[in-house]
């Protein structure tokens, strides 16, 4: 019935030495330590990378693809998120790194941020066609889709039904290089440059269709050494290029507020950081969150620029993006009537709804879970609070919740306040 | 108000029953009470809509304590077939309860409206999201709430 939960982080279990470090900075409390190893309880994990960040011992690894797995497609086309731009610091030009990173062994490298500025259309069209419910929220971070469906499932029918630019991108290529090229869709291997491993799991594990139109995406982090060699080494080559390839709309997408700019209308929140978001869609769940068309949410600090992924400081990464914007953000690079078409043949319309997948409940019987509940209580009320983690727990109460869950071999001992420990 | 038959009838399937203060002119806590609601639901399982559908209706009921009243009491009682919210308040009242209904219409202060509460939207907006909603209030005394919303029973 249930297909297995696929993540994009692993846990090195030679490297790890079961510290309490990630299990702490974990938001939706998916990590527990067990036989001295950290472990992912699937069903709780939303992808956000905060472990991977936090890891002292550099035990948890992204999944993202390797360089080498492009070998395995004819064409080969780099389709690297914006931010990028940013990495280089502000003397760097989008075109240059285009043209560095084609040299890496793709055939084409692309800019996604045309894409952005598309969709930023196609939002637009959206809100126009769809006056209710609102406030609609952006579907642009995988990590805030899961959150949602994790989480807050029951917002899951306000996310935009409208595929991410990065998706939007790769269907357009796909479609167009084929019928240039003369060649079948399958021989195109269509790779995203990634801030965050969270794409993987968009990718291999769509919600909203039946295949991505990615095939994998390369951490940023991975192709950052190689880029600024060729970048070094070729210095004022590319000078002569033009920008009209390059959309200074779309690149504001890479820092937060940059999906909003190109909403009209004044009734638009953006929001970074994954404890903010969690906080604001507690408010829009009751309701507290009134009169706003649209909520943008990136999970990461600042938005992609502050994705595990990236290599450049954020602030400074933020600097060069505002810089790009204003080099570049004042023409429009695509037709809004072009745009309109696509919209009508549902071009960026999601394949399938978005399916709730709450947490699971402390027993699928309801009386259970009430008596457990209760339970639960009690035990906490007896536990310090101290909120230590040696238990193996992110808390006291997770570990109340733990021991009415009846995890397998866990008593209230281990708690090192209260009796021997078992560590 | 329900009929006492009708809550001793309704007793003997009580599976939960939770209580929660609240107190008015806190702004800054205000919304407590129906986010424990929430999340107690949520780890109960029940169904995302429905939860969605007492989250809205109890925080707007918490709200009109908070901005309202002295002070006030949100019970959540959970039956096999439904969910029950019941606030009750110590505060002003509500003279005339056809009016406060509509849509648009408040009593509350200019301050209040700053902080952008008081639309006027709150009670609408419980009985949009109940399937039985109940209010009685007494001038100088204070109001009493009932929020019922059934649930799907064949889910479960």
């Amino acid at each position: 019935m249930t297909e297995p939960i696929y993540h994009s982080v692993k846990i090195n279990e030679t490297k790890c030495i079961g510290c309490v470090v990630c299990m702490k900075a974990c938001p939706t409390k998916a990590i527990r330590i067990k036989q001295r190893k950290a472990r992912v309880i699937a069903e709780r994990c939303i992808d956000c990378g905060e472990c991977l960040r936090v890891c002292p011992y550099n035990a948890i690894t992204p999944l993202t693809t390797q360089s080498s797995d492009i070998n395995r497609f004819k064409m080969k086309i780099a389709l690297p998120s914006p931010v990028i731009y940013s990495q280089f610091g502000s003397e760097v030009m989008p075109y240059d790194i285009l043209n560095a990173l084609k040299d890496l062994g793709f055939d084409y490298a692309f800019d996604e941020a045309l894409a952005c500025e598309m969709v930023s259309i196609a939002i637009q069209e959206y809100l126009v066609r769809n006056p209710l419910p609102r406030p609609i929220i952006s579907s642009t971070c995988p990590v805030v889709v899961r959150l949602i469906q994790r989480l807050f499932p029951g917002l899951v029918s306000l996310i935009i039904k409208m595929e991410p630019p990065r998706e939007i991108a790769a269907k357009n290529l796909r479609k167009e290089l084929s019928r240039e090229y003369k060649i079948p869709e399958s021989d195109l291997g269509i790779f995203h440059i990634t801030p965050c491993p969270a794409k993987m799991v968009s990718i291999n594990r769509p919600e909203t269709m039946e295949k991505s139109y990615l095939d994998g995406a390369i951490s940023i982090k991975e192709i950052y050494n190689q880029v600024m060699a060729r970048l070094k080494k070729k210095e004022k080559k590319f000078l002569l290029h033009t920008q009209s390839q390059v959309s200074g709309i779309g690149i504001g997408w890479a820092i937060s507020g940059g999906e909003i700019r190109g909403i009209k209308g004044d009734s638009v929140v953006s929001v970074s950081g994954v404890y903010d978001t969690i906080k604001i869609l507690g408010d829009v769940e009751s309701g507290k969150i009134k009169n706003i068309d649209y909520l943008e949410c990136l999970i990461c600090p600042d938005g992609c620029i502050g994705g595990p992924l990236t290599v450049e400081n954020r602030f400074l990464a933020k600097s060069t993006i505002l810089s790009l914007i204003r080099q570049f953000g004042g023409k429009n690079r695509i037709d809004t009537n072009y745009v309109r078409q696509l919209y009508e043949k549902n071009f960026f319309s999601f394949e399938r709804d978005i399916k709730p997948k709450p947490f699971p409940p402390l027993d699928p019987n309801k009386n259970e879970a009430i008596k457990k509940l209760k339970k639960k209580e009690k035990i906490l009320k007896n536990l310090p609070g101290i909120n230590c983690g040696v238990c193996g727990s992110p808390d006291c109460e997770s570990f109340a919740e733990d021991l009415v869950r009846n995890e397998q071999g866990l008593t209230v001992g281990r708690c090192v306040f209260l009796g021997e420990s078992n560590l | 108000m329900v009929s006492s038959t009708l809550i001793q009838r309704m007793e003997t399937e009580i599976i939960l029953n939770e209580e929660f203060e609240i107190t008015g002119g806190d702004f800054i806590n205000g919304g407590a009470a129906s986010c424990r609601v929430k999340n107690i639901l949520k780890e109960i399982g029940l169904a995302p809509e429905i939860i969605r559908r007492v989250a809205i209706a109890s925080y707007e009921a918490e709200m009109n304590v908070v901005m309202y009243a002295k002070k006030g009491i949100m019970k959540l009682i959970l039956t096999s077939d439904k969910i029950i919210i019941k606030v009750d308040d110590e505060g002003p009242g509500i003279p005339d309860i056809e009016l406060a209904m509509q849509p648009g219409y408040s009593t509350a202060t200019p301050e209040i409206r700053e902080m952008g509460f008081g639309a006027g939207m709150g009670l609408p907006n419980i009985k949009k999201n109940a399937d039985i909603f109940n209010i009685n209030s007494t001038v100088d005394k204070g109001t009493n709430l009932e929020i019922i919303i059934n649930l799907n029973t064949k889910n479960d």
